[in-house]
């Protein structure tokens, strides 16, 4: 909790930037999240605390990547480690945005942050230099698809931010890659603005190796007629947290949310959504999968809030969780904050284990036990994993998922 | 297309318990400190023990925080500023109901009560409880022959001392949360049963509970008690005149069901709202708890919550017992500026346990009807399973339907369902209806009454009458 104790006492930052003085100032007030807060309350102190133990003042090092880039056709940018963007091609373009337009939405955001719910991209942006936010402008479509890795360095925290607009009438792959390294803590913000006419199919695949922890916070904003998919996937993390905000600023938009979380050993990982709906006519369809094993904890809060301008609005949110083990422990709470009268909306959760019947059945066709119990999984998984874009052909994250389980 | 002001129409039925029963009382002076609770204890010549047990209380709600995690908005509550012992003048000791101020009887007369002999043939045995006092409990000399207790607390903290003090707060603990300490602190009256090992009883019990000075508060607890194969359906309502001020009501309930014991327990709750402005009107900030304590026992929990300007109530279940059952009906209906955060917790400890939780909300107006429910599967619940279904109905494009679910599993030998929808009243329906001739507002009425069917079939006969009329009368003029 060093970095506390910094915040506290003025010493965090020499010289800091003006988006890093006003994140502070907001920080000071309150430099860690309230316990009684309810998006905070499942928390567990002690591996929060974990996150904050390492020093964002060591040297970085190079992120080593799980994969090669095996095709030309793919855009891979390294947050950290790129140099300037500046793609002009027949259908598209990606553009590096300039050191203003990035400060200026920064600016524009956190002025209406609250320390609790937007503790993260608080913390965030008082850690995060310039070097390690980028920035991009996509327009056009037949874009090949994007490949965005963010990595923490060992023994380090590292804060890392990505901003992206997308311009009307885009139709773009977007896969983020939070790679946590051995004893590490990462912090990802991610902003994304759909503009009118967009489509992006967005996957987020976190994973950590030996004690690492992530605070990975997502703030998406769809303007009219867009459609937004995001599938995540989160595994090995000693402490993750990720918290999504997606907004439909005008309704009119479709929103699709797929996402599972892996706990074993002593990991916790939660997520926690916010679907806010601005207009009339906004879809949502989302899926939440936790497996929980060992002594691990997996956590979902997700809540959907219609106000009164957001009438035919049509949401469903589905909590499946699989309990492997007597010592492990799955806590939900999807919730509906519902004003407008014209609307359907219903959410529904389920906890159990792998279904005896179904594994009986492929026991008395021969199949072992395992096998059984990997092939449930692998349809388990599969639901969630189809939605993540790129990595379908090449990254079998289906195989390495059943290896670990 | 329907038009909006004929349905809103259909919800705003005059509140007709609102009348004031003119009649002498007794009052302690406001405030709230150790010697007010010496007072009340003393008015009620309790033991030591209950003191101890009053003034333990107290001093833990000193230190206790009011909850603030709700979805509800109200102003604060001056705990200085309410009378805690209000009870109508009467004489010392009543040996027959003929004794009791004819004005009580009136009352509740009026409000349907049967108290009087003549009306005592419904086969429901009443405890009526009037303010901070219990007037009358009937049919209390037939359920003796059955050896069912049923009296006032009051009554049998004297002649049952050794149960008050073995199951008094063992449900409910005094510093479980800022009410059930408040109210541990400072309860004058309310019902105690006990049913004894193998006795089915003969009939329905059911409180009545009358707000109904203005500026006192009422603190009522209620403790059952079903010993082993015994088995009790228990009836709870409660209504209160309209004044401009706000009421404080913090009742506790306890409980407990041993081996193959069953308890059903059903409220109609019908304080008074406040007006359309949200002016007056009963803040109801209730702790119910049901624990089945015994194998195979059975904690069924049914309420139709109408009334109250601000209703915080959480009837819940700690199945302990081996293959125990807890159940949850509700219907929760919030008009003009009413707030409700109301539903229930299921705490899964033993093996096999099972629960079942169905809950409608029907908000209208301007109001905020939020469902908030646990659910919660122990280490040691192998085996266990819960279902809960909570379905929601908005009336107008004013009110809010909140649903807060939490669900906590840490045994993988468990089953937990939850669904939750969220609807209105259908025009299509609502045209198919009138198309057949039937009136608009009964075409409404019959769709809240399908909407909540599901509850009302678990409500005892008089009250699932009675819960489909109140439903129909609050609902007039607000469906669109």
């Amino acid at each position: 909790m060093q970095i506390i104790e910094e915040i506290k006492k003025n010493e965090l930052l020499s010289n800091p930037s003006e988006i890093q003085k006003i994140c502070l100032d907001k920080l000071k007030l309150n430099p860690l999240p309230n316990a009684k807060n309810e998006l905070w309350r499942l928390s567990n102190k002690s591996k929060f605390s974990s996150f904050l133990d390492f020093s964002h003042k060591n040297k970085e090092s190079k992120a080593s990547l799980p994969y090669k880039k095996n095709s030309r056709n793919i855009i891979r940018l390294i947050i950290g480690e790129h140099n300037a963007i500046n793609l002009e091609e027949e259908n598209y373009s990606i553009k590096e945005l300039k050191d203003s337009e990035i400060i200026n939405y920064i600016k524009k955001n956190i002025c209406n942050f609250d320390q609790n719910d937007h503790w993260s991209d608080l913390l965030n942006h008082c850690l995060s230099s310039k070097k390690n936010i980028l920035g991009l402008n996509i327009s056009g479509n037949k874009i090949p698809p994007i490949e965005i890795f963010s990595a923490s360095s060992s023994e380090s925290l590292n804060a890392k931010t990505l901003i992206l607009f997308f311009e009307k009438n885009c139709k773009v792959d977007l896969l983020q890659i939070n790679l946590g390294n051995e004893n590490s803590s990462l912090s990802q913000s991610t902003y994304l603005c759909l503009e009118a006419n967009t489509s992006v199919n967005h996957g987020v695949v976190s994973y950590g190796k030996n004690k690492s922890n992530l605070l990975n916070s997502l703030n998406v904003i769809q303007k009219a007629k867009s459609e937004y998919i995001l599938g995540s996937l989160h595994f090995k993390f000693n402490y993750a947290r990720f918290e999504i905000r997606i907004n439909q600023l005008e309704g009119n938009a479709k929103t699709t949310i797929k996402g599972i979380q892996i706990t074993k050993n002593n990991d916790q990982i939660a997520t926690y959504t916010n679907m806010q709906f601005n207009g009339p006519n906004g879809i949502l369809d989302q899926i939440n999968k936790s497996l929980a094993d060992d002594k691990s904890h997996a956590i979902f809060e997700g809540s959907i809030i219609v106000p009164k301008i957001a009438q035919k609005t049509d949401a469903s949110q589905l909590s499946r969780n699989l309990l492997l083990s007597k010592y492990a422990r799955i806590d939900t709470k999807p919730q509906l904050e519902i004003i407008a009268d014209d609307v359907k909306c219903k959410h529904g959760a389920t906890i159990s284990q792998l279904n005896a019947e179904e594994l009986f059945y492929m026991r008395s066709r021969g199949l072992t036990l395992a096998e059984a119990s990997k092939l449930q999984l692998s349809s388990y998984f599969q639901e969630i994993i189809s939605c993540i874009p790129v990595s379908k052909d090449r990254w079998d994250l289906l195989d390495k998922l059943l290896k670990e389980n | 297309m329907v038009s909006e002001n004929l349905v809103k129409d259909v919800v705003s039925e005059p509140y007709k318990y609102g009348f004031v029963t003119d009649i002498e009382t007794e009052k302690i002076s406001k405030g709230l400190n150790e010697d007010t609770i010496r007072l009340i204890s003393a008015k009620k010549e309790e033991p030591e023990y209950l003191l101890n047990f009053r003034l333990d209380a107290f001093k833990k709600w000193q230190k206790m925080e009011e909850p603030n995690w709700a979805d509800l908005g109200y102003k604060d509550i001056d705990y200085q500023d309410i009378i805690y012992y209000s009870a109508p003048k009467q004489k010392e000791k009543i040996s027959s109901l003929n004794e009791v101020d004819p004005k009580l009887l009136e009352t509740f007369d009026k409000l349907g009560i049967p108290l009087t002999e003549q009306k005592k043939l419904t086969n429901v045995a009443v405890d009526a409880v009037f303010d901070s006092v219990s007037i009358a409990t009937t049919f209390r000399k037939e359920l003796a022959e059955h050896g069912v207790i049923f009296c006032s607390i009051s009554e049998a903290i004297k002649d049952y001392s050794d149960l008050i003090e073995k199951y008094l707060g063992s449900v409910v603990p005094a510093n479980d949360n800022y009410f059930a300490a408040l109210n541990s602190a400072v309860f004058s009256d309310g019902s105690f049963v006990y049913i004894p090992k193998g006795v089915i009883c003969p009939m329905d019990l059911s409180s009545y509970f009358r707000i109904n000075s203005g500026d006192s508060g009422q603190f009522e607890r209620t403790l059952i008690i079903a010993e082993e194969s015994s088995s009790v359906s228990y009836l709870e309502g409660c209504t209160a005149p309209m004044f401009d001020t706000n009421t404080l009501h913090a009742a506790v309930v306890e409980l407990i069901a041993l081996d193959d014991a069953s308890i059903k327990y059903s409220t109609v709750q019908n304080w008074y709202a406040g007006n359309e402005d949200g002016i007056g009107g009963i803040f109801n900030f209730v702790t119910k708890r049901g624990k089945c304590l015994g194998k195979r026992s059975k904690i069924s929990w049914s309420q139709v919550e109408t009334g109250s300007a601000i209703t915080w109530k959480y009837p819940s279940c700690l199945l302990l017992g081996e293959e125990s059952v807890g159940e949850f009906y509700s219907v929760a209906l919030t008009n003009n500026l009413q707030q409700a955060d109301t539903g229930t917790k299921m705490i899964h400890i033993g093996p096999k346990t099972k629960s079942t939780i169905v809950s409608k909300g029907i908000s209208a107006g301007n109001s905020v009807n939020s469902y908030r429910g646990l659910v919660k599967m122990g280490s040691k619940a192998v085996g266990s399973r819960n279902y809960s279904q909570c379905d929601s109905m908005l009336i107008g494009d004013q009110a809010a339907a909140n649903t807060f679910p939490y669900i906590q599993s840490q045994q993988p030998n468990s089953e937990i369902e939850h669904e939750a929808s969220t609807c209105r009243i259908s025009e299509d329906q609502l045209f198919y209806l009138q198309s057949r001739g039937i009136e608009f507002e009964e075409a409404v009425s019959m769709m809240v009454s399908g909407f909540c069917r599901d509850v009302f079939n678990q409500l005892p006969m008089e009250f699932a009458a009675e819960a489909d009329k109140l439903l129909a009368l609050k609902l007039e003029g607000s469906v669109g």
